[in-house]
């Protein structure tokens, strides 16, 4: 009885930690850029695509995608910054939600014009077929992966952004635009790179689910949705928020089904809700 | 012609020449006929909606495969009374609103003699509703609800409703009837989490312990419709310990369920997987060898079944036109457009009164087999296979085998439909 | 100027009139489409344009809405009018308990939180089976007579009729809306949208504006909603997803944010553009994507605002 709590909740992890690699870099952008990116859920998916191409199209391994994958979405994101988003920044932010929206929209027929309507899937790789036993039960050597990736990419981004100087270059930009701006920083350059790297950290996280999802067209409109709540209730734009809110859907869907299974669907939205009414910074933000 | 196909005329004409000399092969049509063709006049015009967006868009594209090789077929073979059938094909994105509007759109401004189509239950229902509005036949070639032959058409006597594949009894009784023979005593259901879910796991219970009092339900997980995670599921069912696992899961999801049920290790546990929608095309492409060995799926067509002549022509056909084996919504929209033609040189008219009284009652043989039109709620009846997943040199994803069949009068429920 | 509009609101009389007897059973149906777009755009626009609040949640009001007056038209065999006002009271009272805790936040944090309040009346629309019926939604729902004093039951199932009905019950709508904005109080809720600092400074309770903008905007989506029902003959759960509240914020953009006509032309020209794009190509999400992309960098005023501040200038110019 105890170890099937544990259990579910070491699935609940698992299921926490993709979605934090999913979400960072929705938060990234945010908590730098101040824009809530709708397109992250397209660049997502582009990833995930790009991924399985190369897998099932050029025949490379499982890793070459996921290493190569990512870098030609940051290409994209880095495009999309430069030429759309770049023009919206000094304006309403109803507007900048528009400008992403629409890009969910084109990137939804672009990759069904390319790719075709009908979902696809790839083979799991064989380094990451396995199982092994945890308290009695198998426990996929997949999801233990992605668990381990998860604090690694929250220890790497921490690192980045407090330990090198464009880490700290960027987190000035994001606390005073004019002001860096004045000593000399590039910022509309430095901006698009953190586009860039916010786009490159989604595409991972949609490279990384092929080998036990599908893809499909339709796949960007259902994890936006996910990485906006978990934004939210981290506290918009604050990292380490939204890994605790990753941790913290997971396991509320993990033991949501065990518990309560009729209000499974709204659960992430009354979390999402009552973050936002009580404490609108989020879990860790500081209030304004 | 379809508009919203990605099909061009030129491609359209040269496959008509391709059809004509298939059919002659499958002995489906004499040589002479095919000379005397060249249909003429005012077209017969179907309007076909179904899903052609978001993450179930590829079934659209499976009906639209089905529908464009008939109509090449019908226009290479005379047309409908001699005139050219014509079709349009419209995306419902599986919202009712928007199916209600096609509808209206394909009678009222495009002139449909019929409309065809429709993948999800909810939609069915929907548009079954206002036929009478627009007084023209629906035939469903999907969305499989039992509502729709039982409620609205037996109970409500709405005429105007066909269906021409088979209904959730494949999902829910057929399953069992096959499952009374597995030495398994603890069943547990991964379900979607919609009434098709519901219904096709309430059925399989009902019928099951029917056959088998012994039998226990130990536990169930519903999964709400877009999920891609299904670890808590899996989890949660397995730590009841069961021998059995049935699931109506289906499409994308089947494929991401399966290929996690293995990494948990569920078949290694397990007695028997039961899948009543596992031997769909889309989901034996999906999982290619990753699909375990052994377990029990089904289909609403399955292309090596029946091995008759016209199956195995058809598919034939089938695969030289797109490349790929039939799916069972192609077969079922295939087979609409032939039945709505016979239906209709049956009645000598594409008047909805004559041809609804032509469709009742009649038998049709279409590659999925010999098919029949109950007279008291229009639901087509006809033999569809069960087997268990193997690995077979010629194909490059799993095949049935220990191929069975339970007879429809077996699993089909009947009028009145009470109990 | 004046004469231009008197001839403008004529034509569009006329126009409005005169859509059932052109006998096509389709553009009948799909101007009722139009109307009811164009009554929940501007519900939405009254939070939006005027006092500054996106919400990406108000399908919930409009699905409400349409539920209601579902179940009422089902179960209680009411006739036509006490359903659909029913429907509406029915959005308002949930507007006010949702927008009570919405209000007390702005810019972003009203947006999510109205799109995590949305997706909730989804979750529920969803899984409520024995209410909503669940993802198969309210089936065959009557489209009830219209009971009126001194003419008794007036029948609703030619869709002529029900057209003339939706027309009069979305003009009142439009007509509310626009006493609302053109009052003291809609300068107020402009003022709170300009400076809401300055507006609680100058003694005015901004909280309680917000919510009545917010309230009497869910009546008049409640009030689209509720005329969908019997329109369409089922209420199903998509009703209230978030895609859905995508629609009147499309559609205001296209019109135009900061004018009353806006949300009217923009249902317009949103229902045109999707059906002329469906009859070309299956790809009209990436055409429509690409018109919310010119719209956002180049066209912010919509097509009401272009008109405004370069057509009219250059007609008058023109003409002087």
């Amino acid at each position: 009885m105890f170890e099937q709590l544990l259990f579910q909740g070491l699935v609940g992890l698992s299921l926490a930690m993709y979605l934090w690699l999913v979400s960072a870099g929705l938060t990234l952008i945010f908590g730098v850029l101040g824009v809530l990116n709708f397109a992250h859920g397209s660049l997502y998916m582009l990833g995930a695509y790009f991924g399985y191409s190369a897998v099932r199209v050029l025949g490379v391994s499982f890793w070459v995608g996921l290493a190569v994958a990512p870098l030609l979405v940051a290409l994209v994101g880095g495009f999309i910054e430069r030429f759309f988003i770049r023009r919206v920044y000094h304006i309403d932010v109803a507007y900048q939600l528009l400008l992403t929206f629409a890009f969910i929209l084109i990137f939804a027929d672009l990759v069904k014009w390319y790719w075709g309507p009908i979902y696809q899937s790839a083979p799991v790789p064989a380094g990451l077929s396995g199982a092994l036993p945890i308290l009695g039960r198998p426990f996929p050597v997949y999801n233990l992966f992605v668990m381990a990736l998860g604090p690694l990419a929250a220890l790497g981004l921490w690192l980045l952004l407090e330990k090198t100087w464009w880490g700290r270059t960027v987190r000035a930009a994001a606390g005073d635009r004019e002001m860096a701006g004045a000593i000399g920083v590039n910022v509309p350059q430095l901006f698009t790179g953190v586009f860039m790297f916010g786009s490159w950290l989604g595409a991972v996280g949609g490279a990384l689910g092929i080998p036990i999802r599908t893809v499909s067209p339709g796949m960007a409109e259902d994890y936006i949705i996910q990485a906006f709540a978990v934004a939210v209730i981290g506290g918009l734009g604050n990292l380490k928020g939204a890994f605790i809110g990753s941790v913290l859907i997971g396991l509320v869907n993990a033991y949501g089904h065990l518990y309560a299974p009729v209000f499974e669907l709204a659960f992430m939205y009354i979390l999402m809700a009552a973050i936002l009414i009580l404490r609108p910074q989020g879990i860790f933000g500081t209030s304004q | 012609m379809g508009k919203h196909s990605r099909f061009n005329r030129r491609e359209f004409l040269g496959a008509m020449a391709a059809a004509g000399g298939g059919m002659l092969a499958a002995g489906l049509v004499r040589p002479g006929e095919i000379r005397a063709a060249k249909p003429s006049g005012k077209p017969v015009k179907i309007g076909h909606q179904c899903v052609l967006s978001g993450v179930l868009g590829g079934y659209g594209q499976f009906m639209q495969m089905g529908a464009t090789l008939a109509a090449e077929e019908i226009n290479a073979a005379g047309g409908i009374l001699g005139r050219p059938l014509e079709f349009e094909f419209r995306d419902s994105q599986v919202k009712p609103a928007v199916a209600v509007k096609n509808a209206r759109y394909f009678v009222d401004k495009y002139g449909a003699d019929f409309h065809a189509g429709i993948d999800s239950s909810g939609v069915a229902l929907a548009v079954g509703k206002i036929m009478p509005q627009l007084k023209k036949i629906l035939m469903v070639t999907h969305g499989a609800t039992e509502k729709y032959n039982e409620q609205l058409v037996y109970k409500e006597g709405n005429k105007y409703l066909f269906r021409i594949s088979v209904p959730v009894y494949q999902d829910g009784i057929a399953s069992a009837m096959i499952a009374k023979d597995f030495p398994v005593k603890r069943w547990a259901n991964i379900g979607p989490k919609y009434e098709y879910g519901y219904t096709s796991w309430q059925m399989f219970k009902d019928t099951l312990k029917k056959f088998r009092p012994d039998v226990e339900f130990v536990e169930e997980s519903w999964a709400p419709f877009g999920t891609t995670d299904f670890g808590p599921h899996i989890s949660k069912v397995m730590a009841a310990n069961p021998e059995g696992i049935f699931t109506t899961e289906w499409a994308g999801e089947a494929v991401a369920l399966v290929k996690q049920a293995k990494l948990f290790g569920v078949f290694g546990k397990i007695k028997e997987w039961v899948n009543p929608m596992g031997g769909a095309m889309d989901v034996l492409e999906g999982l290619g060898k990753d699909y375990p060995e052994g377990l029990w799926v089904s289909s609403r067509y399955w292309f090596l079944y029946p091995p008759t002549n016209i199956n195995e022509s058809f598919v034939q056909r089938f695969h030289k036109r797109w490349g790929r084996y039939p799916h069972y919504s192609s077969e079922t929209s295939y087979s609409a457009y032939w039945a709505l033609k016979q239906a209709s040189e049956l009645a000598g008219s594409t008047e909805t009164e004559k041809v609804i009284k032509a469709l009742e009652g009649m038998t049709m043989i279409s590659p999925a087999g010999r098919r029949w039109f109950r007279k008291e709620d229009h639901q087509a009846v006809y033999e569809v296979p069960w087997g268990r997943t193997k690995a077979d040199p010629k194909y490059p994803f799993r095949i049935l085998g220990d191929l069975r069949a339970v007879p429809a009068e077996l699993y089909y429920r009947h009028p009145p439909f009470d109990a | 100027m004046r004469a231009l509009q008197w001839i403008l609101g004529l034509g569009l009389a006329i126009v409005l009139l005169g859509v059932p007897l052109t006998g096509e059973r389709f553009y009948v149906y799909l101007a009722i489409q139009i109307l009811v777009l164009s009554l929940f755009a501007t519900g939405f626009n009254l939070l939006f344009g005027y006092t500054g609040l996106l919400s990406f949640g108000h399908a919930a009001f409009y699905a409400s809405g349409a539920y209601a007056t579902g179940l009422l038209l089902m179960h209680a065999r009411l006739s036509l009018l006490p359903s659909v006002l029913g429907g509406a009271l029915f959005a308002a009272a949930l507007g006010l308990v949702v927008g009570f805790f919405c209000v007390r936040r702005t810019r972003i944090y009203f947006s999510m939180l109205t799109l995590a309040f949305g997706m909730m009346v989804y979750a529920l629309a969803f899984d409520w089976r024995s209410v909503t019926g669940g993802d198969d939604g309210l089936i065959g729902i009557p489209r009830s007579p219209l009971w009126l004093p001194g003419l008794g039951a007036l029948q609703m199932t030619a869709l002529s009729a029900y057209y003339y009905f939706v027309l009069v019950m979305t003009a009142a709508g439009v007509w509310l809306v626009r006493r609302v904005v053109y009052s003291p109080f809609g300068l107020v809720l402009q003022g709170i949208r300009e400076n809401e600092n300055r507006a609680s400074f100058a003694g005015i309770p901004v909280r309680r504006y917000r919510l009545a903008a917010f309230v009497t905007s869910c009546l008049i989506s409640g009030l689209a909603g509720a005329m969908v029902a019997p329109l369409e003959n089922t209420v199903a759960p998509t009703a209230a997803h978030w895609t859905k509240s995508a629609e009147p914020v499309l559609a205001t953009l296209l019109g135009g944010i900061h004018s009353f006509a806006g949300p009217l032309v923009g249902a317009l020209l949103f229902y045109l553009l999707q059906e002329l794009i469906e009859q070309v190509t299956e790809y009209w999400l990436l055409w429509f994507g690409v018109v919310l992309l010119a719209l956002v960098l180049g066209f912010r005023g919509g097509v009401v605002g272009y008109f405004q501040h370069h057509v009219l200038p250059a007609l008058r110019r023109r003409l002087s």
